[in-house]
Order: C-alpha cells, then sequence, then structure tokens
C-alpha cells in the first residue's frame, strides 16, 4: 500500500467495504451472519494497519483545514474543468476531486507524490520550466497559488475529500427505474382513436398547443406503409385496389397483408443487421469473405417473420445451444456474436491485445443492441456518466470468455442431429470395443441381422501380368514360378514399386493386393525388414489407352484388408497422406490381402494397360518381399473384405464362439451400418458464428476452460488488477449482477445466464429499448432519439410515460410480439398523419417543434439505399423476389496484394440475375463497400449503427444522375413501357404511374413528351429515379 | 456580435448551422455550403471555427507498411557500434512478426544537409535538399504494432474500424473551398489500397458526404460518376444537361408545396453544384497541360517515379483549385512494393523510397514556389517505424515505439525537429508524440480546437483525438 501515509479513514473504511463484498461473495455457504463477522474483523484489522503506519498527528485537523481554506478553492477554479468526474472532462485521464485521482494520476502516471514536490508531475506542471508540460494551458499560476501547491505536497498532501465512486450507486435515472404501467390518458373530447398511442400523444399536444395534422389521403398512406414494412414501393395494381377498397377496414386488412409477406423480414432483419454491424466480411487488414454468415442473415429474416417473441429472439442469439438444444437449426442465430468485425492480423501478431478487444466488440453490441448502455465506456475506467463500474464491464467480458469466432457446423433438422449423434455413438463403440454400447439389444440384433444376410459372392481375380516392374531405389523385383513378385538386392530406406501390365478384363471395378511368405525373407516376410513386416504408404492406379498418352487416374471408394496393423489400417493407402500407411504386424510370416474398389467401373478398350505405383514412405526399410496383384469386374458394392477376426469368428457358430469372437463380429457389423447411415444423412449446414473452438494465431484452438478476465487498470492489458467472473451491470437493481456459477460451469452457462439477465422481465432496460427501436423505424425518429444510449449523454425521451406504457404493454400483453407492435403503431392517428400541411398554418408552436419531436404530423423521409435500388427494380419489372441462400455478389473478384481481394464493382454484369435480387441479399464487404450505395448513405459497418445518416451532396447527385445501375434501370424500364403501351402518351402515363404512383398532369405530359422526342425514353426514366417526389416518402 | 462570437467557441459548426439554417434540412445544407456561411458569420477567423486559421488545405503523404525510421531520417550512431549484439528483447513482443534478432546498423549512410543540419540518409537524397523547409516530429509513437489498426490509428486516432479520418472530419468541421471538386480526394496507389481497404478514408458514423472520394488515378479516373459512359447514350451530354433542367424543374414543383423542408431545396442545390463540378474537375485532372519541366521536376517521365509523380502533381493541382485535403498513398498493403521490410532493408527499402523521393521534393518546391504554402500544409506520415534489431538477415520488424513525421508549409516552423528516440531508435525517449498531438496540432492550424470538434455518437461525444492530445507548440510558427 504505498499511499497509505496520504490515505485518510474514509477510505479506508471504502476499501473495507470492497473486501467485505468479497468475502460474502466467496463464502457463501456461510451464515449472513458469520460473514458479516470476518468482515468486520478484516475492517477491523486493516484499520490497525493504517494506523499502524501511520499514527494519528495532532496536527491532522490542521492539514485537512488547510487544503479545505487553500487548495480546494485553487484546484476547484483551476484545475476541475478539465479534471474531475463532475465535469465529465478527464483530460489525460487524469482527475484532481479526489485523493485517488492523483495517487492513481493520469497517463504519465502519478500527479502527486507526497512529500516530494519536485517530483510530482503537478507541481512541475504548474511550474512551467518543461515547455512541454505546463498547467493549466492557458496561462500560469500567480506564484503564490504555486507555493501554496508545493507546500500541500510537502506536507504530505494531506486530501480529506471523499473517494469518488463515479455515480457507480446513482442509478436514479429514467430508463432504469422499475417498469410500471402508466395509465392510458382520457382522449380529449371528439377525438375519435381508440389507440392508446394516441391518447399519450394527444395529451402531449393539447398540453404543448401544437395543433396536429389530419391523416394522409391513401395513396400516400399506401406507398409510405409499403415502404415502411417491406422497403419496397407498392406496385400500381395494389394501389388502386386499395383506393377502390369499399371496406372500412381496408386498411387494417393491408396492415395485414404486408405483415404476412415474407418481405416484412427482408426489410426488418436490414435494421436489426445495422444495429449489430453484421456484414459479410472481417474488416480491418484481412478483410477476407465469411461464406457462411448469410445463415445468421436468413435467419434474422425469417424469425422476423415468424415474429419470435423478442425474450425468445435474445436468447437465441445468445445462446440457443443450451436454451434449444433440441432445434439445432438455431446454431445460425449465434451469429449474432460473431457480428462484428475480425482483426485477423491482431489475432496472430498481438493475441492478448486481441482477446480483449474482440470480446470487447462483443460486449459493446450486445449491451447496445438490447439495453441501450454504453457497457464499453467502463474499459479504461468507471463509466463517465453511467453507473457502470470497470468490474461490470469485465464481467461482461467474462461472459464470452469461452468462445471464439469462427465458422459452425451444425445440423439443420433434430432427427437429424439425433440420428448423427447415435451412429457415431455406435461408430466410436464398435471401433473402442465398448461393450456398453455394443451389448445393447438393438446392436445385437443389428449384427444377427447382419450375419444372417452375410453373402460371400464368389469373386472372379484375374492376375495382372506384370510386364514392367521397376523399384525406384535400386532394388530388384522380379517374376517367381507362381507368377508373383519377389523382391531382393539392395535394402534401400523407402522404395516405390510401379508394376504396369494387361489387365486382361473389358471392365475395371477392383483390384486386389496380395502380400505373400517366402522363406528367403526374415521371419518368412512378406515384408523385407527384420520383423517381416511392411508399410505400404500409397497405393494409386493410372490408365493408358492404346490411343493416347495420356493416363487416367483411378479413385478407389473403399480400401478393405483381412488384418490391419493396430492404428496402420488398410484406409491409410488410399488418403492421399504419404505420413499414414497399411501394415500387418504382428501377424508375419503368413498371406494377407488388400481389396481397392473403384469409385465407378470403367471399361476397358483392347490393349489398355494398368500401372500400379506402391509407395512405401515410412523408412527402415518397411517394405513389401512378395506381393501379386489382380484385376476384377465382379458386380460394384461386392468387393469387401472382412477382417481376419471376423472371418475366423464367423466360422465358429454362434453358440459355441467366445465372448471376444462375438464382439469382433458385432463392432464389424455395427461399423458397416453406421457408416451406411451416416452417409445417408444431409449434409451440415455452416454458419459463421461463435464457439468454443475458434481461430487465433491461424490455428484453431480448443480450449479446456474459458480464457481467464482480469480488470485492467486504465483498460491496459500490462496492469491486469484481479480476475472477474461472468455478471452484468449493476445498475440493474432488480436483477443479480454477479451469476451464481460454479468456477468449473461450462461457457454456455455464462452466455445463456447474460441472454437470461437480458431477457428477464424485471429487466427496464430490455423492453425500454426494443419499442423505442420499432418506433423510430417507423417515425423516422425514436421517443428517445439515441436507441443505443439510454444513459446521461443519450437524450431523454420525448413521451416518458407513453415509452413506459409500450415497453409494459410489449412484455405483458403483447408477449414480445413485433408484429403486434407495428400493429398498434401503423393503426395509430399519429402514423396515419400527413407529413405536408400548408405553411400559412403553421404557428410559432410548430416552429419551436420544427424536428416534430410531438408527432403532430408524419416526419418526411428519403428511401434509404436498399429500399431505392429494390423500389427501381420493382418498377423496371426486374425485380426477383427470390428468399434466402448465399448471397449475391455486385462486384467481380481478383486476387489482392495480401488476404483481401480486390473487388471491382465497375466489372459487375449488371444484366446478371445476381443484378436482380433483393438488396439484402447482396454480399456486404466491410471495408470495401458498394460505392453506389455508400453515396445512399449505406454505413460503415465497422461500428454498430442505431441509425442511417441522411446526406445530400453533389457527389451523392452525381451518383444517383450516372452511376451504371441508374443508367441501366432506365433502359430496363423504357423497354418494359416500350412493350407495355405503343404510344408515346402512354408510356410516359405508365411511367409517371409506376414512378410516382399518381395521374400525369398536363404540363409534365407536354413536358416529357418533348424531352422524350429529343433523347429518348430511357432519358426520362432516369430522371424520373432522380426526382424529389421519388426519393422522399411523404 | 460578442455574444454570437461565444457562441462559435462553445459549439461546434453544426449546431451553429442547424440554428442559422433550422432543422434538418440546414444540415443537409451545411454539408455543402460550409466556407460561405462561416466566412461571412467570421471573417476574423479566416476560415478556422474556434480560432484563426493558418492552414486552409492539406496534402497528406501516407508511407504504407511503416517506414524506417532509422535507415531515413533518425540517425543511430549507436546501431553502427553495437552492430551484430543480440541485446533486445528474448521473447516476441506483442504485435511483433517474428523474435527480434540481433542490433542492425543502416546499410545506408547518413549526412547533414542544410542549415538546420538535419541527417538524412542516402536513401532520400532529393528530400535531403528541403530538410530547412521541414519541421520533423522524432519521437512519433503508435499504440500497436499491428499494421491494420496502427493504418486506423494514424487517420482516425482510433485502433478499430469505424471511425472517421482526419479528411473526414476537416470536412466535417470546416466543409469545401469550392463547389467545383469534391472537399476530400484519395488516391491511393496504383498498385492496390492500403491496410484496412477504404477504411482509412471513411466517414465513419459521420454523414457519407464527409467520406474520402477515392480516384483510381491508373485507370485514368477522374471523380466516380461525373458522367454517364459513353455506351448510353440516352445520357449523352446534351439529355444530361436537358433532364437536369427538367428535373430541377419538377423538384421545384415538387418542393413548392413541401415549403418547410430544406431537405429538399438541398438536394436541388445538389444536383447544381454537381453540374458546376462536371464543367470544372476534368480540367483538374489533366496532367497533359503542365509544363515538361513540371513533368520533369516531379519524375512522371521516369518508371521508378512516374506513379508516385502522376498523384503528387495530381494533388497539388487538386488543392490549387480548392480541394480541402488530399491523400497520396505510397504502396499498397502486403509483402511487397510498400514500406514493411521485414525481408531486407538494404533491398526492398530503396525501390519505393527511389520512387517517392524526387517527386515529394518536387512537390515541396512547387507548393513553395507557386505561394501555395500561404495557406497549405503538406504532411508526411506512416503508421509506425521499425526495430533496431534485424529480422531475418537484414530486414525489420514492426515498431509503434518510435517513427518519424514531418509537416512542411503555412504555420509551420520550418527547419526544426521536435522529440528524440532513444540511442538505438526502438522507443521515444523525448518529446513522444501519439497521433493525438499530431491531429490536434493539424486541427489548430486550420483554426480548430481539436477539443470542441465533437460529433455524439452511441452515448459517446467523440473526437478525432479521443480524450487525448496537445498541440505540439514547438514546431509551430
Amino acid at each position: 500500500m504505498p499511499s497509505v501515509k496520504s490515505m485518510s479513514k474514509p477510505q479506508t473504511i471504502v476499501d473495507c467495504d470492497i473486501l467485505a463484498n468479497r468475502v460474502l461473495v466467496s463464502s457463501v455457504r456461510l451464515s449472513d451472519h458469520s460473514a458479516m463477522k470476518s468482515a468486520q474483523a478484516i475492517c477491523v484489522l486493516l484499520w490497525m494497519l493504517t494506523t499502524a503506519v501511520r499514527p494519528l498527528h495532532a496536527n491532522d485537523a490542521d492539514d485537512a483545514e488547510f487544503f479545505r481554506q487553500k487548495i480546494a478553492p485553487l484546484l476547484e477554479s483551476r484545475c476541475l474543468e478539465c479534471h474531475s468526474h463532475a465535469t465529465g472532462q478527464m483530460e489525460n485521464g487524469l482527475t484532481l476531486d479526489s485523493p485517488a485521482g492523483w495517487t492513481d494520476g493520469g497517463d504519465n502516471g502519478p500527479a502527486v507524490i507526497p512529500g516530494e514536490p519536485d517530483t510530482s508531475l503537478m507541481i512541475q506542471a504548474v511550474r512551467y520550466t518543461d515547455t512541454k508540460l505546463q498547467m493549466p494551458p492557458d496561462e500560469r499560476l500567480p506564484e503564490t497559488d504555486i507555493a501554496l501547491l508545493e507546500e500541500w505536497v510537502s506536507r504530505g498532501a494531506p486530501d480529506p475529500r471523499k473517494a469518488i465512486v463515479p455515480r457507480q450507486t446513482d442509478t436514479d435515472w429514467w430508463s432504469l427505474k422499475p417498469l410500471v404501467r402508466p395509465d392510458i390518458p382520457r382522449p380529449p373530447p371528439g377525438n375519435s382513436s381508440q389507440n392508446p398511442l394516441d391518447a399519450f400523444i394527444e395529451r402531449m399536444l393539447t398540453d404543448r398547443q401544437l395543433t396536429s395534422v389530419d391523416e394522409a389521403d391513401r395513396r400516400t398512406l399506401i406507398r409510405r406503409l409499403y415502404l415502411d414494412l417491406h422497403g419496397l414501393q407498392p406496385p400500381p395494381e395494389a394501389v388502386r385496389s386499395f383506393l377502390n377498397d369499399p371496406d372500412p377496414l381496408a386498411y387494417e386488412k393491408l396492415v395485414e397483408q404486408l405483415l404476412d409477406s415474407a418481405h416484412y423480414g427482408e426489410r426488418w432483419a436490414r435494421h436489426w443487421l445495422d444495429v449489430i454491424h453484421f456484414a459479410d466480411s472481417h474488416g480491418c487488414e484481412h478483410d477476407v469473405k465469411r461464406p457462411h454468415a448469410w445463415r445468421f442473415r436468413d435467419y434474422v429474416i425469417d424469425r422476423f417473420n415468424l415474429d419470435v417473441p423478442w425474450g425468445r429472439f435474445i436468447r437465441e442469439q445468445l445462446a440457443a445451444d443450451v436454451f434449444f438444444p433440441d432445434e439445432p437449426d438455431l446454431t445460425a442465430a449465434l451469429g449474432f456474436i460473431a457480428a462484428g468485425p475480425f482483426e485477423l492480423s491482431r489475432a496472430n501478431t498481438a493475441p492478448v491485445t486481441f482477446d480483449y478487444l474482440d470480446r470487447d466488440d462483443m460486449v459493446t453490441q450486445t449491451m447496445a443492441a438490447f439495453v441501450s448502455t454504453t457497457a464499453n465506456c467502463a474499459r479504461c475506467h468507471a463509466h463517465k456518466f453511467d453507473p457502470v463500474p470497470q468490474e461490470d464491464y469485465y464481467a461482461l467480458q467474462a461472459v464470452f470468455a469461452g468462445v471464439g469466432k469462427g465458422d459452425v457446423e451444425y445440423d439443420v433438422t433434430h432427427d437429424t442431429a439425433v440420428s448423427r449423434e447415435k451412429w457415431t455413438a455406435i461408430l466410436t463403440a464398435a471401433k473402442e470395443k465398448d461393450a456398453d454400447v455394443l451389448d445393447t439389444e438393438e446392436v445385437r440384433s443389428l449384427a444377427a441381422q447382419w450375419e444372417a444376410t452375410l453373402e460371400t459372392p464368389a469373386i472372379n481375380w484375374h492376375r495382372l501380368k506384370p510386364d514392367v516392374f521397376l523399384s525406384s531405389d535400386n532394388a530388384v523385383l522380379s517374376i517367381v514360378d507362381d507368377g508373383s513378385i519377389l523382391v531382393t538386392g539392395t535394402k534401400p530406406e523407402t522404395d516405390t514399386y510401379t508394376i504396369t501390365g494387361s489387365p486382361g478384363v473389358l471392365r475395371l471395378t477392383g483390384m486386389r493386393l496380395d502380400v505373400l511368405p517366402d522363406p528367403r525373407l526374415p521371419q518368412n516376410g512378406p515384408g523385407r525388414p527384420a520383423n517381416g513386416n511392411f508399410h505400404l504408404s500409397e497405393f494409386t492406379a493410372h490408365l493408358f489407352s492404346p490411343d493416347s498418352e495420356q493416363a487416367t487416374p483411378l479413385t478407389f471408394q473403399t480400401a478393405t484388408a483381412d488384418w490391419n496393423q493396430d492404428s496402420w489400417t488398410i484406409e491409410h493407402a488410399i488418403d492421399g497422406n504419404p505420413q499414414t500407411a497399411w501394415g500387418i504386424f504382428p501377424r508375419v510370416g503368413e498371406p494377407h490381402y488388400a481389396v481397392f474398389e473403384l469409385e465407378s467401373p470403367v471399361d476397358l478398350v483392347a490393349g489398355a494397360r494398368l500401372a500400379v505405383v506402391m509407395k512405401q514412405l515410412h523408412g527402415s526399410s518397411h517394405l513389401i518381399g512378395r506381393f501379386q496383384l489382380s484385376v476384377t469386374d465382379a458386380a460394384p458394392n461386392t468387393l469387401r473384405v472382412l477382417p481376419f477376426d471376423v472371418t475366423t469368428a464367423l466360422t465358429i457358430p454362434a453358440p459355441q464362439r467366445t465372448n471376444d469372437q462375438q464382439t469382433a463380429i458385432t463392432a464389424y457389423a455395427a461399423t458397416q451400418q453406421a457408416m451406411k447411415q451416416l452417409a445417408k444423412l444431409p449434409p451440415k449446414a455452416t454458419v459463421y458464428g461463435v464457439s468454443t473452438s475458434w481461430l487465433r494465431a491461424s490455428k484453431l484452438e480448443t480450449p479446456a476452460a474459458p480464457r481467464v478476465v482480469h480488470l485492467l487498470r486504465r483498460g491496459n492489458i500490462n496492469q491486469p488488477v484481479h480476475k472477474v467472473s461472468a455478471g452484468a451491470l449493476s445498475a440493474v437493481a432488480a436483477l443479480p449482477n454477479r451469476f451464481e456459477l460454479d468456477d468449473s460451469a461450462s461457457e454456455s452457462q455464462r452466455r445463456s445466464a447474460l441472454a437470461a439477465w437480458i431477457a428477464s422481465p424485471d429487466n427496464p432496460l430490455t423492453w425500454r429499448s426494443i419499442v423505442n427501436r420499432i418506433w423510430q423505424y417507423h417515425f423516422a425518429q425514436g421517443l428517445c432519439t439515441t436507441p443505443n444510449d439510454y444513459g446521461r449523454m443519450g437524450s431523454s425521451p420525448s413521451h416518458p410515460e407513453l415509452l413506459n406504457w409500450l415497453a409494459v404493454w410489449f412484455r405483458d400483453d403483447a408477449h414480445g410480439s413485433i408484429k403486434s407492435l407495428h400493429r398498434l403503431i401503423l393503426t395509430s392517428h399519429a402514423w396515419k398523419r400527413a407529413s405536408v400541411f400548408a405553411p400559412e398554418s403553421q404557428t410559432r408552436e410548430h416552429r419551436s417543434d420544427a424536428d416534430n419531436r410531438f408527432l403532430w404530423r408524419m416526419t418526411r423521409n428519403r428511401m434509404d439505399a436498399e429500399s431505392f435500388r429494390d423500389s427501381v427494380l420493382r418498377i423496371c419489372g426486374q425485380l426477383d423476389l427470390a428468399t434466402g441462400g448465399p448471397g449475391v455478389e455486385h462486384f467481380a473478384t481478383h486476387k489482392g496484394q495480401q488476404l483481401t481481394p480486390r473487388l471491382e464493382y465497375g466489372e459487375f454484369d449488371w444484366n446478371s440475375n445476381a443484378a436482380r435480387r433483393r438488396s439484402i441479399y447482396r454480399v456486404v464487404w466491410r471495408e470495401i463497400p458498394d460505392p453506389f450505395m455508400e453515396a445512399l448513405d449505406f454505413p460503415d459497418l465497422g461500428l454498430l449503427v442505431p441509425k442511417r445518416q441522411f446526406s445530400v451532396s453533389a457527389l451523392q447527385s452525381l451518383a444517383l444522375f450516372n452511376n451504371e445501375f441508374v443508367l441501366h434501370a432506365s433502359e430496363w424500364l423504357a423497354t418494359r413501357l416500350q412493350q407495355e403501351h405503343n404510344s408515346l402518351a402512354e408510356q410516359i402515363r405508365r411511367a409517371i404511374e409506376l414512378v410516382w404512383l399518381r395521374d400525369r398532369t398536363t404540363t409534365e405530359q407536354q413536358a416529357f413528351e418533348q424531352y422524350v422526342d429529343a433523347h429518348g425514353l430511357a432519358a426520362l426514366c432516369r430522371v424520373l429515379f432522380n426526382s424529389n417526389e421519388f426519393l422522399f416518402v411523404d | 456580435m460578442q455574444n454570437s462570437n461565444l457562441n462559435m467557441h462553445q459549439s461546434n459548426r453544426r449546431s451553429f448551422l442547424w440554428n442559422a439554417g433550422g432543422g434538418l434540412g440546414g444540415v443537409a445544407m451545411s454539408q455543402m455550403l460550409a466556407q460561405d456561411s462561416l466566412q461571412t458569420a467570421h471573417p476574423e477567423l479566416n476560415g478556422g471555427m474556434h480560432h484563426r486559421a493558418r492552414v486552409k488545405r492539406i496534402i497528406q503523404l501516407f508511407m504504407t507498411g511503416g517506414a524506417s525510421p532509422m535507415d531515413t531520417f533518425d540517425y543511430k550512431p549507436e546501431l553502427e557500434r553495437l552492430h551484430g549484439q543480440k541485446l533486445g528483447p528474448k521473447e516476441k513482443p506483442e504485435g511483433f512478426v517474428a523474435a527480434p534478432g540481433a542490433i542492425m546498423k543502416s546499410p545506408f549512410k547518413f549526412q547533414q544537409h542544410g542549415e538546420s543540419g538535419r541527417w538524412v540518409s542516402s536513401i532520400f537524397p532529393e528530400q535531403a535538399k528541403c530538410v530547412d523547409d521541414l519541421s520533423f516530429l522524432m519521437a512519433m509513437a503508435s499504440k500497436t504494432n499491428v499494421h491494420g489498426p496502427g493504418t486506423y490509428m494514424m487517420n482516425s486516432g482510433f485502433l478499430l474500424p469505424g471511425f472517421p479520418c482526419l479528411g473526414a472530419w476537416i470536412s466535417y468541421a470546416l466543409g469545401n473551398l469550392t463547389d467545383d471538386l469534391p472537399t476530400f480526394i484519395a488516391l491511393p496507389d496504383g498498385k492496390g489500397l492500403p491496410y484496412n481497404q477504404r477504411g482509412p478514408f471513411s466517414a465513419g458514423f459521420l454523414p457519407a458526404v464527409h467520406q474520402g472520394t477515392v480516384i483510381n488515378t491508373s485507370d485514368g479516373e477522374s471523380v466516380p460518376d461525373l458522367f454517364a459512359e459513353k455506351r448510353f447514350q440516352f445520357a449523352n451530354q446534351q439529355a444530361g444537361q436537358d433532364g437536369l433542367d427538367l428535373l430541377q424543374m419538377l423538384n421545384r414543383q415538387h418542393a413548392s408545396v413541401r415549403r418547410d423542408d430544406t431537405r429538399l431545396d438541398a438536394r436541388i442545390q445538389s444536383y447544381e453544384l454537381a453540374a458546376k463540378m462536371q464543367l470544372s474537375a476534368p480540367a483538374a485532372f489533366d496532367l497533359a497541360v503542365e509544363s515538361e519541366t513540371t513533368h520533369a521536376a516531379y519524375g512522371t517521365d521516369n518508371e521508378t517515379t512516374q506513379e508516385f509523380g502522376r498523384r503528387c502533381l495530381l494533388a497539388r493541382r487538386l488543392i490549387e483549385r480548392g480541394t480541402r485535403f488530399v491523400q497520396v498513398w505510397s504502396g499498397p498493403q502486403g509483402a511487397t512494393d510498400n514500406w514493411d521490410n521485414h525481408g531486407s532493408i538494404s533491398r526492398e527499402l530503396p525501390p519505393i523510397a527511389t520512387s517517392v523521393d524526387k517527386p515529394i521534393a518536387a512537390l515541396i518546391n512547387d507548393l513553395k514556389s507557386r505561394g501555395l504554402f500561404e495557406d497549405t500544409l503538406l504532411i508526411w506520415t506512416t503508421e509506425f517505424g521499425r526495430t533496431p534489431f534485424a529480422q531475418g538477415s537484414d530486414g525489420r520488424d514492426h515498431n509503434g515505439g518510435s517513427f518519424v513525421t514531418w509537416l512542411a508549409g503555412a504555420g509551420v516552423k520550418a527547419g526544426t525537429a521536435h522529440g528524440q528516440s532513444d540511442d538505438w531508435g526502438y522507443q521515444a525517449a523525448e518529446g513522444k508524440t501519439y497521433c493525438y498531438d499530431f491531429h490536434a496540432t493539424v486541427l489548430h492550424l486550420l483554426g480548430i480546437d481539436h477539443k470542441q470538434l465533437t460529433y455524439r455518437q452511441n452515448g459517446i461525444d467523440r473526437r478525432l483525438t479521443d480524450v487525448h492530445g496537445h498541440v505540439i507548440n514547438e514546431i509551430l510558427a
């Protein structure tokens, strides 16, 4: 405790409290009483320690008084503006509002060293002797003030101020208050709306003397509704039928119809993907594609369309594997945690920094997206404005300490997963001869059935008559009396035999290798080394046609042998891996054989020749000494050699078999069956998500346990303070802030605990957060205009009661149904108001609410990039409404300098099918975005995007006017118009109907005809696509 | 006046224009019409936001890969003495590619130059002649040794993606100087994009209008989408002009019943500005009108220097015509053709150094002789330095400990240096500066207090300088 001398008693007690808490946490098995007692004991002990080091002096009171009289006012007037929690300014990380502030110091270390004015940075700074360190920066303090500070430090820097626990207990804030359902205000007289939202909004308008605008006309409403719910302009036919629908509930019907459509999910998923900065590539230096990220995109679309309750949506994305183990397809939901960038370069060269920063991204995203909290502001120090201590932040890091980002495989149905698990278990059991599994009724009967139906078809083997036979390493290969090949002469370490001959059959389905004993070989062979074994690394074959120089390589589907050495099984001879091989030890001195079945039968022409290559690369002369090759035309799938022990066991009648013999048969039968069943299963799907195996330093690591997370002083990896266990925000009083998990808890329990914490009905942030998000996308701004931040740096809600009512209603009455929330909002008067209003009726009150926060009209909106692109395609009749699947690329890909490819958007073929898909299905490359979409404010997905920007610029207008997409579209639309109508007048009428969804005026007709006469129909379409009437949604 | 002046100091341009122009439309307008409003409201600030500006435009040269200080501008005789001794860290430090080897002297000869007597190695013979115009930061430091984060940091002040770069912040703060050209232009190396692809030109969370317009000069491209491609005949020049007239008529009609929405007016204005840009921009990109002497000076007639030289010359032409911020990149990302010389300093550094040396010297002299240094700042930057220890035979690894940056032009004290690395050039020893201080200084020269240039994003008032940064007064004139 280096700063004990300067510590005053109140601070000691603060420290005690922290310690006491730790005692309480670690002694959960003790009764509360005894825990309290031990905490008190430690407090007393600490107090004694500190007082022992620094006995109380009579002049302590004087020192304190000196500080209060002379130093405190000086700090207050000259320093605290830039260095205190109260102002939120902590320049260079330094605060001077508490003893801990100057003890810990800032970026340059402690500001004051008690008793040592000359070495104290603060004194150096105020002396202005060092040009680089001059405080206060604007002008030097008067000499008298400098002298006071020097005296203070010389006296040992007495500072009786209390430790600042920066607002950590200050939870008196609107977003943290428990949710209580407010009464719905009585609607003003004459108000026809039954919708509770209108009651809240009307009361606010009345209070502010704001007169509201009438409902918009039906044409405006249907366009607004389509673009809002589908991100697509409605077809003119839909507009016509809505305008002519006599049903008083025509509007409500339309809302239902659009909510039921699959295109609803395509639109609303994009909002969520923005919020969580999802993209199809890593971003950063090695910005490589994530080819499987799209599964998560499809998952989100699907969940919005299915209207999955919000609480469940949260659980799925954080821990689907824990909450819904029977729905393996939900593995795709884990793409949520991996949505953000991945700094591959840092992962490789600076792994510790990488771990903390990668988890930082997960924490930032999770807390902003679900509970609108900027927990990440507490990485280096306690949150400056909100009650988030550093402990909370690192507790959240600990939640994600067991996962990493990468491709995760999963089965798409529960049945498949169950089946795969079962047969994989049987396969393993058969390999390990695990009686617990093999001795079950099911496996036994499976084996009996196999044995009963076992047929041993007679196979005709034709000996390959070798005419060329070579050793690569100068051994001597010679044909002996029975036609087999004997190897003699020099005995190299490794060798490769090449045997060529005529097959002698018209159709080739398999080959056989016999290895034979011979008295001339050690141990009688069949191998050449002293122990008689051999290791056949690779067995390959090529076919030569008489009329061709080219050899056709043959592929084998299976290789079986009558006997396999442990771990040196025959499959190794066809696995393409020269490190593995087939051997027969210890059964040397006797003949063995292996059979290789071709992938598919090969028809041979006369004169065809077969070349077989036998690589034996193990070393120590593990080489075959005598062998023979044969070929066959036997029916496919009959070429399996039963292992030696199985063949032997089969010769003995069942009742007389030993246990081992029966197990050999059962295991073999089980293996055959399991492999057959596994091959039949549909392949696994893959998503870019998180799992316990993660890619770091270029290789997959599978840790035994989650990584240890430390609280880092100033967020510095070189300054770990203490271990932190998984938890969440202490500011939410109703919920525990540290999870009750034992140390051995699997990492998945941490995620599920956080999901449960977020999705809890008692978490006031969660429900306030989501209703506001949805509100924002309908009204262009949220009730709270900072949807990712409900803290003190965020905005306060314009309608606090309405927000509370909505949160409770959504949680309790709507049971978390987003579609119910849409219905409620879309059928309100507030949403249906016109945006256009006569300037004459504008009042002072209206001018004072120019941003329309009180919703006296609808806010006009410009289409976002996707809505523009998709609507243009629909108008051209080009839109492909196919849903789901791998992303479409609107660029050509070339090899780049390093891992990141070079993308050329200019080389894309706009007449290809990919051009016509909806924008949600685009491959979004994080750091190489589509310039056209970017010009229309498609965001940089390096950070979370709670709301799209709106910009206007000459460059944007140039893009809209000259970009290839718009020019192609202009041609497409012109073609469509010409196909549908012959006369120019009709073509113009139809163009206006399609783009503006209304009738032409006479002036427009004349002006357009003139323009088309001069420059053609496509030129007019280009102008229409650029018009504000098209771009803006009234 | 007094009062509104105070306001300017307390708020930023955005809120100022918000009040002046009113609501959303005011902001939309402000994105395009920056300089007029600032200039007329506060002529005494000379285009600055918080105090009088010394600089109005900037050319940033960026040496991708981490230019070696001890082989260029940071002379270290101690390395000659200790050459070959294993004195560095025993284990691979975080962010190094490999474990460090022995101390390695520079293979190049150093000499003192100019009246200021700056040491420059033989690798930069042309820039060596200009040292009296330059002001060096000899002890810049980075918080990372990794290219991607380092490149982000040097451009946006953050180690992570998604933050606006210096050019975007300046566009956001000050707007444009001309309607004829984009405000912020990035000229990447013809061989490819830098680390983080378009990340170093991004507007991050600022509106898209502030991002760098990327111009691929190797394709002979000028401003993207400036004109329709020739194969679209219906979009020929006359059709375009008549089309814009028709469009403006339609848009005015549309706005006439929506008079309270100034965003609609902003859109109308944006097409007028687009038309102006079409008229003026092509001339800026036409290097053929430059004299033979100029071309020779920039080395556009020489295979080694022509690519970078052309972009330096273009940068001067753009700045001259009112583009506010131009980035010229040397080297693409990756293992070759840039400043990331892991393999061999003696073999890999000379070609890339030679490709920029003459063009940079020409740019300095050209800006000076044309009087552009009156209000133009030229900055030479890289993401970090390199180790004094050998990697492999004679390469050098990444090192954020100390590296060199220089500034030249308006407001800068020429022929000076600030800061000093240790005897090996491994760590900053004196006058250590981070990108925060560098950025604060650049903003200061533009008349901007870096602490007051903020944008609220996800609950934080974001600054280019995060919570750090001091103006480096030592290098200011």
